[in-house]
């Protein structure tokens, strides 16, 4: 019984502390979505903003920003929203929806790389759950997983046995490949090793050098993969395999 | 020929310019730029002031000539400019500059005087063909008709106008003189301006009216008309009107004009055969129109460039029909200002309506005062489904110069409805309805819609996984476990003690028994002795089978033993035993014998199950 009581008392303390901090925000969410209705999209910005300041965030929270860029039509920045909320949630279709098209409105379109299916695979099953949901993916299959053991263990018949144990198999890969999946996308959102271009027009460079070589040149709202970091140039890559170096001012990177 | 060479370069080469130092407004003249060698690059002056009517006309003449037994060559290259004043003033007029042998040389520069026009400049018409002609041209060197007798001039209906709003242009001829004929030389190109030729062709001829101007009558007469809308904004100048005259003068033989009523009654033409026809050329003067643009200031969206003043209707045919079934919409712009240039306004349809590029018709009047008219566009509109409809109202903006402000007229907004018409293919024949299927229409697209309900917020950069509460409660979850199993395994140990035991001592206890059985056999009891043998075999079997006591039955037995791989023999034998004991134990009155048999088969079926189990 001792143990339970120590679980739930941490439980609560975690949960408390996040429920205080919120109390505001929620309010400010409300009031700024009743803006966003009305069509004041720069006091809904505001009170947005505001949420953000007190360090919370949350999909519906990025995803509001982005249609309020949007609509006022700063599409770099709503691009840059929609992105942060996606990799909170990479499988929410209504955010996908809103990036694709205020996708449509930058001036770059650029022909992504075609990937092997395997990697592509890979990828879309990472997505179809977040890191938390995998997280808690990960602690079903390992419930799974103990009670497929006991199965195996301590059934006295065959059947049940045998059950047990391919069952567990299947709960143990289950259980590592949400690990992995977890891993990876908390990777993915600590090292911001994505970015959007902000300026207007950027012209990107052979080396991290003003006076190299122009080698193509990047409009506002382009996503790109950060690749290094050195004295306040970024070395980025493009979806079409591009490579080349940024000063890192003119992109915003999450 | 036989003369030495340097003779003919004796002179240095120079550039003279030869022209009239004084010319009158209108009139053209020559300017003639002589070089006396041959040369090349030859660069104009600017003429500012004038305008090049024609030139350079470039002539060259070599000569030779003998002289006294010299020869010399003389060369003579003119370049001429004919040039026409059209402002008065004094202008300076630059040098010319021509290369010779690789030398320039240039003209002197020199100024030229304009002074007004008093029509002494007129052209004389060439060729001398009519007898008028001749007469005039032998008795004096040249008839002239004043600038003050004959002119023409142009009449804006206003100087100042904004951007679209019509001007009405009036060329008008002013004359003292008959005017034989008249030819439209140049006119002017109108750059910057829409432009509609509204003169009012009375049948070929010029409507005459009399006008006094300074207080001198003139028979004026109105050559031309024309309505121009600017385009753009900022001084717009029209060029003059350029028209040639034959005007048709006395000529008053060696006789100075005198103002006798008398003589100028036999000087009147009817009497006077010395009519001279001279050609005159008439300039109108320049026009600098001020366009003002529109004020952007409350201009409504709905707004297409007209100015004007105008009224606007719509009419509709009819709003309550059936399916299929046609309507109009009329839409009617009428008033004055530019009709032909107007964009109509254009209605919004619901989207299920078939509409038909609309009818445009125009009637526009040309009247004194400019373009005025009726435009319409008439729209053919076919409902395609049944239902009510709403044709919102259409606005048309004008800008009224008068009032120098914006004006917003707006139809009615109909209301339609449309019923399921009958016949056609809305399938009166019985369900037919795949000819009426339709894919949805998209009429716009936009971004989703914000999240709202809750937003569930949780501080930035909290990943569960990896976090202390993900590792408490993979933690929780494998002691819970291991406890489970740890549990199990004990409780497991325990009854299977408590088995071997009872497996272990049931001999010893059946032996127990049997003794006190066998005491019980000697006393002759006999109820004590059954009951005892009974309970010697019963729980003999039970503790070494580990069948509970309740559930204890010849059936359990029978069937445990065989799931133990118990000899059938020794099985039949046990149950034989425990029947034999209970049937003896129920009938008593058996003899001693058979309690002896009893006893001495339960001993030998417990050695024997001891030996197996």
């Amino acid at each position: 019984m001792k143990r339970y009581t120590l679980l739930i008392c941490l439980l609560a303390v975690m949960g408390w502390g996040r429920v205080y901090a919120q109390e505001n925000s929620e309010e400010w969410f409300n009031q700024a979505n009743a803006a966003y209705n009305a069509g004041n999209y720069e006091s809904a910005m505001t009170l947005y903003e505001q949420i953000l300041a007190s360090e919370v965030e949350s999909v519906p929270l990025y995803f509001n920003m982005g249609n309020t860029y949007y609509k006022m039509r700063e599409y770099p920045m709503a691009i840059y929203y929609y992105e942060k909320a996606l990799k909170l949630d990479p499988s929410n279709e209504e955010v996908q929806t809103n990036l694709a098209i205020a996708n449509q409105a930058i001036v770059d379109e650029i022909e992504p790389v075609p990937q092997s299916f395997i990697v592509r695979g890979w990828q879309n099953a990472r997505a179809s759950l977040s890191g938390d949901q995998w997280a808690w993916c990960s602690i079903a299959a390992f419930a799974l997983l103990l009670f497929a053991l006991f199965l195996f263990l301590r059934s006295r018949r065959m059947g049940l046995r045998k059950l047990g144990f391919f069952a567990g198999l299947v709960f143990l890969l289950v259980f590592g490949l949400s690990v992995v999946f977890a891993m990876q996308l908390k990777q993915a959102s600590e090292n911001q090793n994505q970015a959007i271009i902000m300026s207007p027009t950027v012209t990107v460079k052979s080396t991290p050098n003003e006076i190299s070589v122009d080698l193509f040149v990047l409009h506002e709202g382009t996503k790109v993969d950060i690749l290094e970091t050195n004295e306040g140039w970024s070395k980025i890559r493009i979806a079409n395999g591009s490579v080349g170096w940024l000063q890192a001012d003119f992109m915003r990177p999450f | 020929m036989l003369c030495p060479l340097w003779l003919w370069a004796q002179d240095d080469p120079t550039l003279t310019v030869s022209t009239k130092k004084q010319v009158m407004v209108g009139e053209r003249f020559q300017v003639v730029f002589e070089a006396n060698a041959e040369g090349k690059n030859f660069q104009a002056p600017s003429f500012e002031g004038f305008t090049v009517v024609g030139g350079p006309f470039t002539s060259s003449s070599s000569s030779f000539s003998m002289v006294n037994g010299s020869m010399s060559h003389t060369v003579r290259c003119t370049y001429t400019f004919a040039l026409q004043a059209y402002q008065e003033g004094t202008f300076h007029v630059g040098s010319a500059t021509l290369t010779v042998k690789g030398k320039k040389i240039s003209s002197e520069p020199f100024d030229i005087k304009v002074i007004p026009d008093d029509g002494s400049h007129a052209v004389p018409s060439g060729g001398g063909s009519s007898s008028g002609q001749g007469q005039s041209q032998q008795n004096t060197s040249d008839p002239q008709v004043s600038g003050k007798d004959l002119f023409i001039r142009v009449i804006p209906s206003k100087k100042s106008v904004y951007v679209g709003e019509q001007v009405v242009l009036t060329y008008k001829l002013y004359t003292k003189v008959p005017v034989s004929s008249l030819s439209v030389e140049r006119m002017p190109s109108y750059a910057g301006f829409w432009t509609k030729d509204i003169t009012d062709n009375n049948g070929g001829s010029l409507r005459q009216t009399s006008e006094y101007i300074n207080g001198i009558e003139y028979t004026a007469a109105e050559i031309q008309k024309i309505v121009v809308v600017p385009q753009r904004s900022g001084t717009l100048p029209i060029d003059p009107m350029i028209i040639e005259c034959i005007a048709q003068i006395r000529t008053e033989s060696n006789r100075q004009r005198s103002m006798d009523p008398f003589e100028a009654f036999f000087n009147d033409p009817f009497f006077n055969r010395n009519i001279a026809n001279v050609k005159k050329e008439l300039t109108s003067q320049t026009l600098n129109l001020e366009v003002k643009s529109l004020p952007e200031n409350g201009k409504p969206a709905s707004f297409a460039g007209a100015v004007g003043n105008f009224n606007f209707k719509s009419e509709i045919d009819k709003t309550e029909l059936s399916t299929n079934e046609a309507f109009t919409l009329t839409l009617t712009v009428s008033g004055t200002g530019n009709v032909e240039l107007l964009q109509m306004p254009t209605p919004v349809f619901p989207p299920d309506f078939e509409v038909y590029d609309p009818k445009i018709t125009m009637n526009v009047n040309n009247n004194v005062n400019g373009l005025s008219g009726t435009k319409k566009a008439e729209y053919l509109v076919i409902p395609r489904r049944a239902g009510s409809f709403t044709v919102p109202a259409v606005e048309f903006s004008y800008f009224d110069p008068s009032k120098g402000a914006y004006q917003t007229l707006s139809s009615q907004p109909y209301e339609i409805k449309v019923e399921k018409g009958k016949g056609g293919d809305e399938g009166s024949s019985g369900g037919i309805y795949a000819s009426n299927q339709e894919g949805i229409k998209y009429l716009g697209s936009d971004i989703r819609h914000i999240m709202t309900g809750n937003a569930h917020l949780k501080p930035m950069h909290t990943v569960f996984f990896g976090s202390a509460a993900y590792f408490v409660v993979l933690l929780v979850l494998l002691v819970l476990f291991v406890i489970l199993l740890f549990v199990l395994k004990k409780r497991e140990q325990l009854s299977k003690d408590t088995a071997a035991n009872r497996n272990r001592k049931a001999d010893k206890v059946a032996r127990g028994r049997l003794k006190s059985a066998a005491q019980f056999l000697k006393a002759k009891d006999q109820d004590k002795f059954y009951v005892e043998m009974s309970q010697a075999l019963w729980g003999y079997i039970a503790d070494k089978l580990g069948i509970e006591r309740s559930k204890l039955s010849m059936d359990t037995v029978n069937e445990t033993m065989k799931a133990k791989n118990v000899p059938d023999e020794l099985t039949q034998q046990f149950i034989d035993t425990l029947n034999s004991c209970e049937f003896a134990r129920f009938a008593p009155g058996s003899a001693e014998a058979k309690m002896d048999d009893l006893y001495q088969r339960g001993i030998d079926v417990i050695s024997k199950a001891e030996k197996v189990l």
